[in-house]
């Protein structure tokens, strides 16, 4: 299997700044996340040849919830068999969810080749996260904007609204797995 | 949005990984099933004379309640993840239920053969299982909860363990009020009320572990 994101090489990479990233460096986990972003945009394009639409939504998802479960890696595990399980659980339930049948019964020949070519480079989901953070309840939401978009610390963010700093981190926190599940849609 | 821009988003001041989640989520789960457990078999039954808790019976009960939940938690915990080491906490599970049973045939074997029937029915084996699954219930709820907040990967395993977790507390509480004093009959009976919580908590977990 090819495919599954487990070459020793693509883990050699990963795993050192995953676990800086664990420990809380911030540069190491962007870094990370794009390398994780990149083995999943194919192990989902492979695996879903008539969704190819469905793909990069499929990315953003499976990355809030490695993003949001990054407590349950053991690092007695390759970081790559890791995500790769909550790419699976992803998969099978975009599956479930839209009628795995349907799925199913097309082939690889179904596929309209020059859409498979000019597939974006820019990596543009079909829904739009930015527009699933204006349901967010206010307090999440402004928590999220502030701390996560705009880049303030927490410290500053309390210091502009007025809100605990426990309490902004807890609003960022419930906020982004609302999010998680407004991307299920 | 794209996904670099996600990217950034979340790694944006994202600190290190929290800690000590799923203690957070299963300690106070276990906790409240417990409480749950005994009230329901305290008010639903009322609890045993005082003189029983000098008796080996009840401690017996308690014994395999409390190992087969300290191995049964590991699991749970271990199933919530989406890769894990089960084999241990698996075999653990599997060693209490089984020490029991050799306790539960031993005693059997060593009872004179007249005494043999009632120490494998009592009085109360019709209603043992039902009863012990029906403490489980409020725990299985909130173990439930407790995993679907995490990333299992095998949903109807994470689910049967929860449910033998839950089965445990269930026990625990039954084990308050439960007039029986044989061991033959909690190796039977007991496993019956755990395992058939357990079987429930595996045919939810496929439908409630969707995360």
């Amino acid at each position: 299997m090819k495919d599954d994101a487990r070459a020793p090489d693509f883990e050699t990479g990963l795993r050192p700044l995953w676990m800086r990233a664990q420990a809380g460096d911030e540069t190491a986990y962007r870094q990370a996340l794009g390398l994780i972003a990149t083995r999943l945009r194919g192990y989902f394009r492979r695996r879903m040849p008539n969704l190819q639409d469905d793909v990069e939504d499929l990315v953003q998802e499976t990355l809030l919830a490695v993003h949001l479960q990054r407590s349950t890696y053991d690092p007695a595990f390759a970081v790559s068999a890791w995500f790769t399980a909550m790419a699976r659980h992803k998969l099978v339930d975009l599956w479930r969810r839209r009628g795995r049948h349907d799925v199913l019964n097309d082939s690889y020949d179904d596929v309209d080749e020059t859409r498979l070519v000019s597939e974006s480079h820019d990596h543009h989901a079909r829904r739009d996260i930015e527009q699933l953070l204006l349901a967010l309840p206010s307090l999440q939401r402004q928590a999220i904007e502030l701390t996560k978009l705009e880049g303030l610390s927490v410290a500053e963010a309390s210091k502009r609204t007025g809100v605990s700093e426990p309490a902004i981190k807890v609003q960022v926190h419930r906020g982004l797995k609302r999010l998680a599940m407004l991307v299920k849609g | 949005m794209q996904t670099e821009s996600l990217i950034d988003m979340l790694a944006r001041g994202a600190g290190p990984a929290p800690r000590a989640v799923a203690a957070r989520r299963f300690i106070p789960a276990i906790l409240l099933g417990l409480a749950m457990s005994s009230a329901m078999a305290l008010w639903l039954i009322g609890p045993l004379p005082s003189a029983m808790f000098l008796t080996p019976a009840p401690w017996i009960k308690l014994a395999y309640a409390a190992s087969l939940a300290a191995a049964a938690s590991v699991l749970t915990v271990r199933l919530s993840r989406p890769v894990a080491r089960l084999k241990r906490p698996r075999s653990a599970a599997w060693g209490v239920v089984l020490a029991m049973s050799v306790v539960g045939a031993a005693a059997f074997a060593l009872a004179p053969a007249g005494e043999r029937l009632n120490m494998v029915l009592g009085q109360t084996w019709l209603i043992c299982p039902g009863l012990l699954m029906l403490f489980s219930l409020p725990t299985l709820a909130a173990l439930l909860w407790a995993v679907r907040g995490l990333a299992p990967s095998r949903l109807r395993q994470a689910g049967f363990a929860a449910g033998v977790l839950a089965g445990a507390t269930g026990a625990a509480g039954y084990a308050l009020v439960c007039p029986e004093s044989s061991a033959t009959f909690v190796a039977i009976w007991y496993t019956v009320g755990i395992g058939l919580t357990a079987l429930l908590g595996g045919a939810l977990g496929p439908r409630l572990l969707r995360w």
